[in-house]
């Protein structure tokens, strides 16, 4: 399956695409980052594939 | 070689310890379980680790580790969100480990002697992976490997009905960069995740050679209560006594007490190791600690007999009570129900929580 990250540009830290499909918008989770990350920060080619495919990336 | 602990999970079944922190930083001998596994990488001179961190608990286990430079080590944070199993957590690793080999490490694991020596073999041989295995008396309920006379993996089965061996995957894998190959192939379990043993199944069968390794002495799980005691009793085993604090002439301490800066043991406190105490710990006359007892910093024991259990820290213990194989959580507080009326137990308990009377 295939599983896609973004790296905050400023702290470096992770976060799986699957999240920012998830929460769209969020405060960088590395601890007093403060960058807001959007789900607009990955490719279109793979914001696409990750709403296609939403169920995959959900447990419930 | 980078390393990759793996830090989610809901930590459900050890609530309610849970309830207020992730299960990595539960202690074990007065250390959270996930240091054990920064120090194990370290030691095998892996420096640069990412921590996977989950939706749950991922701010207290960044303020506790910080950039790692406390530990000796650099530390990048993945983000994974929902518990997708994990190879979905390696493969979240993958930008973090480039071209590099990567030891990933279960967070609420640990083991005796660490990790050096799987290393070292993993790095003379051409291995897309190495897995560490365990003997185990209850095969069925584990993930089982089947291997040659060279110890290369031949065959990798979830809960066997006829188990080929009784050698069980414990937490900690090394791998190549051909995992995340083998993950991009990979579908979800019937239970939703992307499943790590699927991913070294299917290496296996496209002709990777898979190195294991019989891990030396003990290896704990701490998903449980139980196990955590367990795990602590077995940490304890091998410390040794020192003396930070201020031991008065007239308490009674046998076998290895290991006393931290500012704890004070009064006259008539009796002490058995091995047995670990914190910073500023005051242990009161009356009370007995007996062996495989880790209590926390900041804690007063006055009255009770404890053994063989694990006190997380700032808890007042004062009644007059036998305490075995207990798990208190931080600032649970025992006290005296004598002269209330009515006669009974008092008890403000939180939930999940499980007590015996
Ligand atoms: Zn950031």
């Amino acid at each position: 399956m295939r599983v896609e990250t973004h790296t905050c540009p400023n702290c470096g830290t992770v976060v799986a695409a699957n999240v920012l499909e998830r929460d769209r918008r969020l405060r960088c989770p590395g601890l007093d980052c403060g960058e807001i990350l959007d789900f607009t920060d990955l490719s279109e080619e793979v914001r696409e594939h990750y709403e296609t495919n939403r169920d995959r990336y959900r447990l419930e | 070689m980078k390393g990759l602990i793996l830090a989610g999970g809901t930590g459900s079944r050890l609530r309610p310890i849970t309830h207020t922190g992730p299960k990595q930083l539960v202690p074990v001998a007065n250390k959270p379980v996930i240091q054990y596994g920064i120090e194990d990488l370290r030691e095998a001179g892996i420096t640069e680790i990412g921590i996977v961190l989950g939706d749950k608990g991922r701010e207290e286990i960044q303020s506790f580790l910080g950039d790692g430079s406390e530990f000796g080590v650099n530390i990048t944070y993945i983000i994974q969100g929902e518990p997708l199993g994990l190879a979905h957590a390696a493969a979240c690793a993958r930008d973090f480990v480039g071209d590099d080999d990567f030891v990933m490490y279960l967070g609420d694991n640990i083991f005796k002697r660490g990790l050096t020596e799987m290393v070292e073999r993993y790095e003379t041989g051409e291995y897309a992976a190495s897995i560490a295995l365990q003997h185990v008396d209850t095969p069925r309920q584990f993930g089982i490997a089947n291997v040659d006379g060279e110890r290369t993996v031949t065959e990798l089965i979830e809960k066997p009905d006829e188990p080929p061996t009784d050698l069980a995957l414990v937490g900690v894998y090394l791998f190549s960069s051909a995992i995340f190959d083998a993950i991009d192939e990979l579908e979800p379990s019937w239970r939703g995740e992307l499943e790590i043993t699927d991913a070294i199944q299917s290496l296996i069968e496209d002709g990777h050679a898979i190195d294991s390794h019989v891990v030396d002495g003990w290896w704990k799980d701490t998903g449980k209560p139980e196990d955590i005691i367990g795990a602590n009793r077995l940490v304890l085993e091998d410390i040794e006594a020192t003396n930070d604090g201020e031991v008065h002439p007239e308490a009674d301490l046998t076998g290895r007490v290991d006393i931290g800066t500012g704890t004070t043991i009064k006259a008539g406190a009796v002490i058995r190791g091995p047995v670990r105490l914190g910073e500023n710990v005051t242990v009161g006359p009356d009370s007995y600690i007996g062996p495989y007892t880790a209590i926390g910093d900041d804690s007063t024991v006055g009255g009770p007999h404890i053994e063989n259990s694990v006190v997380v820290g700032k808890s007042e213990l004062t009644a007059d009570t036998r305490l075995v194989d207990c798990l208190l959580g931080r600032g649970a507080n025992i006290a005296s129900a004598d002269g209330l009326l009515p006669e009974g137990n008092r008890l403000v308990v939180g939930e999940n929580s499980n007590l015996k009377l």
